[in-house]
């Protein structure tokens, strides 16, 4: 289940940020074989205040399809996100959106 | 042990003088691992599970971890610590209120992912049989135990936190 991570597509053609602006950054949630299906329910309540049937939604496409997002918005948002589930113990990472 | 359950704004469990002790065994080497140099346990899988890489790209993961693995390490110790402050050594009841509760949720994780790291636990690992003689199971399947008991444990804290979750916002 713990796979690699997709490689980002960013083409080394486009000059970089001023083209990227409208791309937001997401935070992706990894499945592991070790946290358990209600504790990654109830953390994602937690710390991002979902309503149970949003969270057991997000957590059940974590564990079947092996990753989720879990939140978008600007990188230092989600370096934040990503850190708060990193305490959680929850497999977490930021990138920019593909 | 008695699992957790919901006692009005606290969570309640129950724990015997073995069960007590093994906690606190490997809240010892939970601590060893967070606090040792980083050269040492470089390349610890537990480490790196522990405390991850945030981004794919190598140079873009160590500038994070450069801003935040020592904010990581001290909340991880500070539950730490908390845990052991209110587990008693000999057993007995332990008793959480809501903060409480969330640093045993976070350190009982950490203990799991350690343990389940150092196992090798797959999603297709099942729990071991019990053997009420407590031979044969040797020093892997005791350790499969202990994970399948801290299992309990956390689910039983993740219900009852959950219970309340509800009333709480």
């Amino acid at each position: 289940m713990a796979g690699p991570i997709a490689p980002e597509r960013t083409p080394e053609t486009t000059t970089g940020e001023e083209f990227q602006v409208d791309r937001p950054w997401v935070t992706l949630v990894w499945d592991d074989p070790v946290n358990l299906m209600n504790y990654v329910t109830f953390v994602l309540q937690e710390l991002f205040g979902y309503d149970e049937p949003t969270a057991t939604e997000l957590m059940l496409q974590v564990h079947n399809e092996g990753k989720a997002i879990v939140s978008s918005g600007p990188r230092e948002r989600m370096e934040h996100d990503t850190n708060r589930l990193h305490a959680y113990g929850l497999w977490a990472t930021f990138q920019r959106d593909s | 042990m008695k699992p957790f359950r919901r006692r009005g704004d606290a969570v309640v469990a129950r724990f015997v003088d073995a069960e007590a002790s093994i906690v606190g065994l490997l809240l010892d080497q939970l601590e060893q691992l967070l606090t040792a140099d980083a050269e040492d346990a470089g390349g610890d899988p537990v480490l790196d599970r522990l405390l991850p890489a945030g981004h794919e790209d190598l140079e873009v993961a160590a500038d994070y971890r450069e801003l935040t693995e020592s904010a990581l390490r001290e909340g991880k110790a500070d539950d730490l610590a908390l845990v052991r402050a209110t587990l008693p050594p000999q057993g007995g009841e332990v008793r959480l209120d809501a903060d409480q509760a969330r640093a045993w949720l976070r350190t009982t994780n950490d203990l799991r992912l350690a343990l389940g790291t150092r196992l090798g636990i797959s999603a297709e690992t099942e729990p071991p049989e019990i053997d009420p003689s407590g031979d044969g199971t040797g020093e892997e399947g005791s350790q499969l135990t202990v994970y399948y008991w801290l299992t309990a444990v956390q689910g039983s804290l993740v219900d009852a936190l959950a219970a309340g979750l509800g009333g709480r916002r």
